[in-house]
């Protein structure tokens, strides 16, 4: 049923909390793990300034160090996980609106499940960002399977 | 001029002479340069990249150089420059020497340096170079702080123009308490904080060379057409102008008739050294290809700053002669020419030369669009100083991306408003407002930058210590002269001693050296920096070339393995 899970990551607790659950599935379909950071341009754009948001689109990601080091933590820990439970791997750093990218990688990719967090935060927080996993839902047709997240649990 | 009587604080903000009406071509101008700026962005989206590691295109030097204009073409250059000679004279000459002066200090010792060390913000320099938060946080508010000084001044250029393009909003619907100017400085304001939201998620810096080719243009063919018109030039009115300067008057043609000897040596000293410290210009360095396009973008973008300095005299030169044959005239002596009306001279120039609507409007909107570009840039330097500098760095080291949106957008709205707020009544004309700016960058960035790269030993308490005291240093002639309007209702303490000989608008000639002597001494007696920040230090100015995707630190580090901000 599922060949190929996608998880998309963006390094936080969040997000790796959903990765146990990934690799479990991906274990019992023997299923290839894709692990995908997504820099968002966004967060670029307003808090490292307009001017890296060229440094990205020149595609020199390797110049910015700070970001490209939580690119790799981010897939690096799905990485670790997949590898531990054997399983066939691929990670994918890239920029853009992240929905949009990941609705992209997991057609382009025969994805059949993506695995995310659900950043499931209420109120105003929610109200002023909406989110990024509601978007994707809205994006794509795989089936997306997301993982709730309680602090503290 | 600068900084008595030009300083005196009108009750309300009318430009004299100006035409204020609601003028349907201009105002359609002014909207399609902007949707065009939108639209150029939208064309050039950052394309989701697939994958982040595979090159894309490369701003060469020219178009980075264009991006420098740009940015830095600001309602001050645009109209506040002018102005200040218009009103001030040979005093005015030294904001054309000084914003250009600034650019071969930064050639020389800072833009291929700062290249070198490969950080993405101002902040993020001070705090790695000094391994300190407290360092970070202090730039970071600095940064801030800059940034928010210098709108207040783009503000006020954007209310002035404003009100020729769209009149007062009083004759259409009464709103009680608000000004003309005051109407149209928050509609403006408000309008550039919707654009930056569009333009920051479109994430384009693309039309920065468009943009500067559309205000170069809109200011020379003011210029050009006013003087051809006027009959004081043909082709080449930058030099033409001079067959002028016997007929303007002792205030425009003696030196320092407009401002003493010394406040002309502190102003110029200021704006060389705040150039260099400006984080919203630095930032265009780090992200070059590699030390050489900086050396040339530097170069480019002076040039292209060149054109427009080296025409600012020429218009303010017609504008005062023909505000001084206008009815409204004389420009000097009593009442002579207000700071609202000199703030702006260049579209009141094109206005008396009888130049048809649609030109002076494109004049107008060339000025608007100046102001609304330089305060999008400064509010975006500002939002990353709070959301990376202090927020991700400091606050919450675990921030994910989106929160990091969120708080650079509240920070935006934030320093929206608080620029609306202090702008309802600007105690000073455009020039001098970014000069505050300029004193501010001078006084606490510019000499962490350059010890910073220059000096291997400057250490941790050295540059708090600096920078601390900088802060204060620059705060006190503010006060002093009522800026803000936070003492004594706007008055200020008024010490005149101080006042002459520490002017706000030129407070680094007194802050630098003192910051300079503070930072080195208190480095002296303390415990130098570790082995790991000296040879960051050297690595930035290690004759072998440097690796292109590699920063300072990192060289350092593979040598020595990581390290943390130790405080």
């Amino acid at each position: 049923m599922y060949d190929k899970i996608l998880i998309p990551t963006d390094g936080s607790e969040v997000a790796n909390n959903a990765v146990a659950h990934a690799i479990d599935l991906a274990e019992k379909y023997d299923a290839e793990v894709h692990a995908l950071f997504v820099a968002d341009t966004d967060m670029v754009a307003y808090s490292l300034g307009t001017e890296q948001v060229d440094r990205i689109r020149q595609g020199k990601f390797g110049e910015m160090t700070e970001l490209a080091d939580d690119a790799k933590e981010a897939t690096g820990f799905v990485r670790e996980q997949a590898e531990a439970a054997g399983l066939d791997f691929a990670e994918r750093h890239a920029g853009g609106q992240p929905h949009d990218v990941i609705a992209d990688y997991a057609r382009d990719n025969e994805i059949d499940l993506i695995v995310m967090g659900s950043h499931g935060r209420s109120g105003v927080r929610r109200a002023l960002l909406g989110s990024v996993t509601e978007r994707t839902l809205r994006s794509t047709h795989v089936p997306v399977f997301v993982v709730d997240y309680v602090e503290g649990r | 001029m600068i900084p008595s009587s030009a300083l005196m604080q009108a009750d309300e903000l009318l430009p004299e002479g100006l035409e204020i009406g609601f003028k349907l071509v201009p105002a359609i101008m002014v909207i399609s340069m902007m949707t065009l700026f939108l639209a150029v962005g939208f064309v050039f989206k950052v394309a989701d990249t697939d994958d982040m590691w595979v090159a894309g295109r490369s701003i060469g030097n020219v178009e980075n150089g264009m991006a420098i204009g740009a940015n830095w073409m600001s309602a001050a250059s645009y109209l506040g420059m002018a102005a200040l000679i218009a009103l001030s004279g040979v005093y005015g000459l030294a904001f054309v020497v000084g914003w250009t002066t600034g650019y071969f200090v930064l050639l020389i010792f800072l833009a291929a340096q700062m290249r070198r060390f490969g950080k993405y913000t101002a902040p993020d320099f001070v705090g790695d170079r000094f391994n300190s938060d407290t360092a970070r946080a202090l730039a970071a508010v600095t940064t801030f702080l800059i940034g928010f000084v210098y709108a207040l001044g783009q503000a006020r250029g954007m209310g002035l123009v404003g009100m020729y393009v769209l009149g007062d909003i009083n004759n259409v619907i009464a709103i009680p308490g608000l000004s003309a100017y005051q109407a149209m400085m928050t509609l403006f304001m408000l309008i550039t904080i919707a654009y930056l939201t569009l333009s920051g998620m479109l994430g384009a810096t693309k039309n920065m060379a468009l943009q500067y080719v559309i205000l170069i243009g809109a200011f020379l063919v003011g210029l050009l057409a006013t003087g051809w018109v006027s009959g004081y030039s043909t082709i080449l009115p930058q030099i033409e102008y001079g067959m002028l300067i016997s007929e303007l008057g002792n205030e425009f043609s003696d030196p320092f008739a407009g401002g003493s000897y010394y406040l002309w040596i502190a102003t110029c000293f200021s704006l060389v050294f705040g150039t260099c410290g400006l984080p919203h210009v630095l930032v265009r360095f780090y992200t070059v290809e590699n030390e050489r396009t900086a050396r040339w973008s530097c170069t480019w973008g002076l040039g292209f700053i060149a054109v427009l300095y080296l025409s600012a005299p020429a218009f303010a030169a017609f504008g005062t002669d023909l505000y001084t044959n206008s009815e409204f005239g004389p420009t000097y002596g009593d009442p002579g020419m207000s700071d609202a009306a000199a703030d702006v001279i260049v579209v009141l120039a094109a206005q008396l030369a009888n130049l048809p609507t649609w030109l002076v409007g494109f004049v107008a909107a060339g000025g608007i669009a100046a102001a609304v570009a330089t305060t999008a840039g400064l509010f975006i330097a500002a939002s990353s100083a709070i959301s990376h500098d202090i927020y991700a760095n400091i606050i919450n080291e675990d921030a994910t991306q989106r929160q990091q949106v969120l708080v650079g957008r509240l920070s935006i709205i934030a320093i929206g408003l608080l620029t609306i707020l202090f702008a309802l009544n600007p105690q000073a004309p455009i020039a001098a407002l970014v000069s505050f700016a300029f004193a501010l960058a001078a006084i606490v960035l510019f000499p962490m930058f350059f010890l910073g790269l220059w000096w291997e030993n400057t250490n941790r308490p050295g540059a708090l210590a600096g920078m601390t005291s900088g802060i204060i240093i620059w705060f006190i002639p503010m006060l002093n002269e009522g800026q803000f309007g936070l003492i004594n209702g706007g008055a200020g303490f008024g010490i005149e001693f101080l006042e002459t000989w520490m002017p706000a608008i030129g407070s680094a000639l007194i802050g630098v050296p003192l910051v300079f002597a503070i930072t080195i001494f208190v480095s002296y007696v303390t415990d130098e920096p570790p082995l790991r920040t000296k040879q960051m230090v050297r690595q930035c100015h290690s004759p072998d070339p440097m690796p292109k995707d590699k920063t300072a630190a990192q060289v350092v580090a593979e040598k020595n393995g990581n390290a943390h901000a130790d405080d």
